[in-house]
């Protein structure tokens, strides 16, 4: 979609007809999954996840619902605020914690129970009877959710998996595993519009990198740690430092370097060192997923300038960016102005779905 | 042996761990017996039968906490009735795919018919679980209205919660009586798990059904010790296999530096374990002997700030065996170059007492050293050693224990500098003690 295009979908939607043929649901039914992602606490994520949820077709489409890590607590670990919890609809299946699930206000009908534990016990799937609330918390790490993902795909015959997809440091479950993402944005992250739009469209770059080709997806794929470098040949060589964030990398010995991976984060001080160096002009720098590369948009944008690639292992298509002008210290930006500066900026749909809901 | 072992299910695992080993020999000759039609089993049935059967076992999940509640009444909550339930389906489906193959009873699985029956009111035959509507027509009612005044929830689950609470108590209460066959069954699977496991490695790591001895002698055939033989395999050499017959006198092992003895002791001490535990044995045929207890002793420790506490560690080690070898107990005992850390004087003669004391004991020893001792009442076996520039690991049978001086010449073979060598044969020359 244009940036035309989603400007006119933006006004429409801000008119007096929203609920009909809401643009989105029909994009996130092209996917498997579908992850939705917060930059920040408050930027209206959970409000995201409840229009989705509330439009999807659930009488024609198998949907699961769970949430990465300990994201589902009633009570907020950061602000001691309270959570949300989320609502399903009749029919939708669902990963929780077994503490999670006690606390469940639906009927619902379990189908398993794994074997993985989590802080709040094992994770359990359950199809709801009714609709109702439930707190969301899933699998951590990002081995087990693929698990979980695939399970609910081959064994229940799950059309579309909705991921509550928190940028959280406290699990290592990354949503870029899904198919298709949103990001939820606001002025919980910035209380300026246009830091806030150059910080987002900052982010927004980063989940669209592209993704790397079919042979380094085949020989990087399974190296979850360690730097390590393609040549000419095709063959792999690990480099001595363990992390990028070591002091003292030598880029030596690496002639004919044409893939440079780095399985952990990628941090400022190293995407320097790549860019400094001759040698490493025209390497393609390949990361796991836009949630390990931890740049200031400075170094990246200069990075790029300098002829710099970088590319990713796992890549979710980015469906739509939603927007919560509201910050919880009460500052309110204009919605629309918003809107429109951030989808100029980063040429794709954004809404604002609680103005969209106050609509109905 | 453990971590090659693919097993399905986490359950089993732990159960396996927790197992003693076997020391009746009953008990052995029935585990090889169910083995034996497992492997039967596995050569008989189609890839995809099989693929089935594993595929199940991988659903077998830990519930000992849930019968453990059920054992003493509690009332299970729908976590727990769906994990009573998953698993008396999967019993019921893992025994119906085994008696299509005339495995009927080699693992007793009790029938849970009436379980499934208890937590499947509506006959779906699926393993999945709620507090079905059937169970209360009331808590049908509330669901129905649930439907219908989504507004009204919160006050309508609560009134759900207490007749779904009565509900979980009289089930609880009928599935009381079955705690023990569930218990019963879950063992069952891991014991499934566990022997199609052992089958498969014993297929692909060229392991073999021993034989029980009744003489008290243990005999290999073409042993071998499956690490060090894969490791080698990847340098693309080949384990030399031995040969090793023992009874219930100590047997002293000599030979060169290098010469596998080790090794051999090693192998012995897991092919012994392995036997115990009801395991394929790495050799080419096996009659074992079974043991009450089984004792390593392998003074590995060789650094210098640990001389003195490796020497204190050995000792204690040996003389637990010998404290143990005065209990009317039967014992192996297979001691790897004993008091190699202290002077070789003092140490020949403790090797030397250690055969006298455990001569007449009745237990198996072996033993290696490179002291020259005499060997008494013990028989003696060495590696034949280094021949035209190449090892070979077999073991001979001596008439004594004169152990082999073949130091020098493994050391010069190894490039080791010569001064030193040639210093050393000159010492040896003019002054041979």
């Amino acid at each position: 979609m244009d940036c035309e295009g989603a400007m006119s979908v933006f006004t429409a939607a801000s008119g007096n007809h929203c609920v009909q043929g809401v643009p989105f649901i029909n994009d996130i039914l092209q996917y498997d999954s579908l992850s939705i992602v917060g930059l920040e606490k408050n930027t209206g994520k959970t409000e995201c996840l409840k229009y989705v949820l509330d439009r999807l077709p659930v009488d024609t489409k198998r949907i699961a619902v769970t949430s990465i890590g300990i994201d589902g607590e009633t009570v907020d670990q950061v602000t001691r605020t309270q959570k949300p919890e989320i609502v399903l609809r009749e029919g939708m299946y669902f990963g929780t914690s077994e503490a999670h699930y006690r606390q469940r206000r639906l009927v619902s009908e379990l189908i398993d129970v794994s074997d993985e534990s989590t802080s709040l016990g094992r994770v359990v799937t359950a199809k709801a009877l009714t609709g109702g609330k439930i707190l969301l918390s899933g699998p951590s790490s990002a081995s087990s959710l693929r698990r979980w993902m695939g399970e609910m795909q081959q064994r229940f015959d799950i059309d579309l998996v909705v991921i509550d997809g928190a940028l959280s440091r406290m699990s290592s479950a990354s949503p870029a595993v899904s198919q298709s993402m949103i990001l939820a944005t606001g002025a919980a992250y910035s209380a300026n519009i246009s830091t806030l739009v150059s910080k987002t469209a900052h982010v927004v770059d980063l989940v669209n990198l592209d993704l790397t080709s079919e042979s380094n997806l085949k020989s990087l794929m399974p190296l979850d740690k360690g730097l390590w470098f393609i040549d000419k040949s095709d063959e792999l060589h690990a480099l001595d430092a363990i992390t990028s964030l070591s002091k003292d990398i030598h880029f030596e010995g690496m002639d004919g370097c044409k893939t440079l991976y780095v399985a952990g984060a990628l941090v400022d001080g190293f995407l320097e060192k790549v860019r400094k160096n001759k040698d490493l002009k025209h390497v393609e720098l390949v990361v796991r997923d836009f949630t390990k590369i931890f740049v200031t948009p400075q170094q990246f944008r200069l990075f790029i300038k300098a002829g710099g690639r970088i590319s990713v292992l796992q890549k979710s298509k980015l469906i739509a960016v939603t927007v919560n002008p509201t910050s919880p210290s009460g500052y309110v930006l204009d919605s629309d102005t918003l809107c429109a500066k951030l989808s100029e900026a980063i040429g794709l749909p954004v809404y604002d779905l609680l103005k969209n809901n106050e609509c109905n | 042996m453990l971590d090659k072992l693919e097993l399905q299910s986490g359950f089993t695992r732990r159960w396996l761990l927790d197992s003693p080993m076997m020391v009746r020999d009953e008990e052995i000759a029935a585990s090889y017996d169910v083995l034996h039609r497992f492997d039967t089993f596995v050569g008989q049935v189609d890839k995809t039968h099989l693929d089935t059967v594993l595929f199940k076992l991988q659903g077998l999940k830990d519930i000992r906490t849930t019968i453990k509640n059920l054992h003493n009444q509690a009332v299970l909550d729908d976590i727990e009735l769906f994990e009573v339930k998953h698993l008396a389906i999967l019993a019921t489906d893992v025994n119906k795919l085994l008696m299509q193959h005339d495995m009927d009873g080699v693992v007793e699985i009790p029938t849970l018919d009436e379980v499934i029956s208890i937590l499947d009111p509506d006959g779906m035959k699926i393993a999945t679980f709620y507090i079905y509507d059937s169970y209360c027509a009331q808590l049908k009612d509330l669901r129905v209205q649930m439907r219908q005044h989504p507004e009204q929830q919160d006050d309508l689950l609560l009134q759900a919660s207490e007749l779904e609470e009565s509900v979980r108590k009289d089930l609880s209460n009928q599935l009381h009586p079955f705690a023990a066959a569930i218990e019963q069954a879950q063992l069952a699977l891991a014991r499934i798990d566990v022997n199609l496991a052992k089958v498969m490695q014993m297929r692909q790591m060229g392991l073999s059904f021993p034989v029980l001895s009744s003489d008290g002698v243990t005999r290999y055939e073409a042993m071998f010790h499956p690490q060090v033989k894969e490791a080698l395999a990847q340098h693309g050499r080949d384990f030399q296999p031995v040969d090793i017959t023992f009874g219930e006198q100590p047997t002293l092992i000599t030979g060169a530096n290098m010469g596998g003895k080790t090794v051999v002791l090693k192998s012995l001490t897991l092919c012994q374990l392995l036997f115990q535990f009801g395991f394929g044995i790495p050799a080419a045929s096996a009659q074992i002997a079974v043991k009450d207890e089984i004792y390593f002793c392998i003074g590995d420790e060789q650094s210098v700030e640990k001389g003195l506490s490796s020497f204190a560690a050995e000792m204690k080690n040996i003389d637990a065996v010998i404290k143990a070898s005065r209990e009317n107990k039967i014992i192996m005992a297979l001691i790897d170059e004993p008091a190699r850390t202290t002077n070789p004087t003092e140490g020949a003669a403790l090797v030397s007492a250690l055969l006298l004391v455990l001569a007449d004991k009745g237990m198996s020893l072996v033993m290696t050293t490179h002291y020259d001792i005499e060997p008494g009442r013990a028989r003696c076996l060495r590696v034949k050693g280094f021949e035209n520039g190449s090892m070979d690991y077999r073991l001979v049978e001596v008439q004594d224990g004169e152990v082999p001086h073949e130091a020098l010449n493994i050391a010069q073979s190894l490039g080791i500098d010569s001064e030193w060598i040639n210093t050393a044969r000159n010492l040896l020359e003019t002054c041979p003690q």
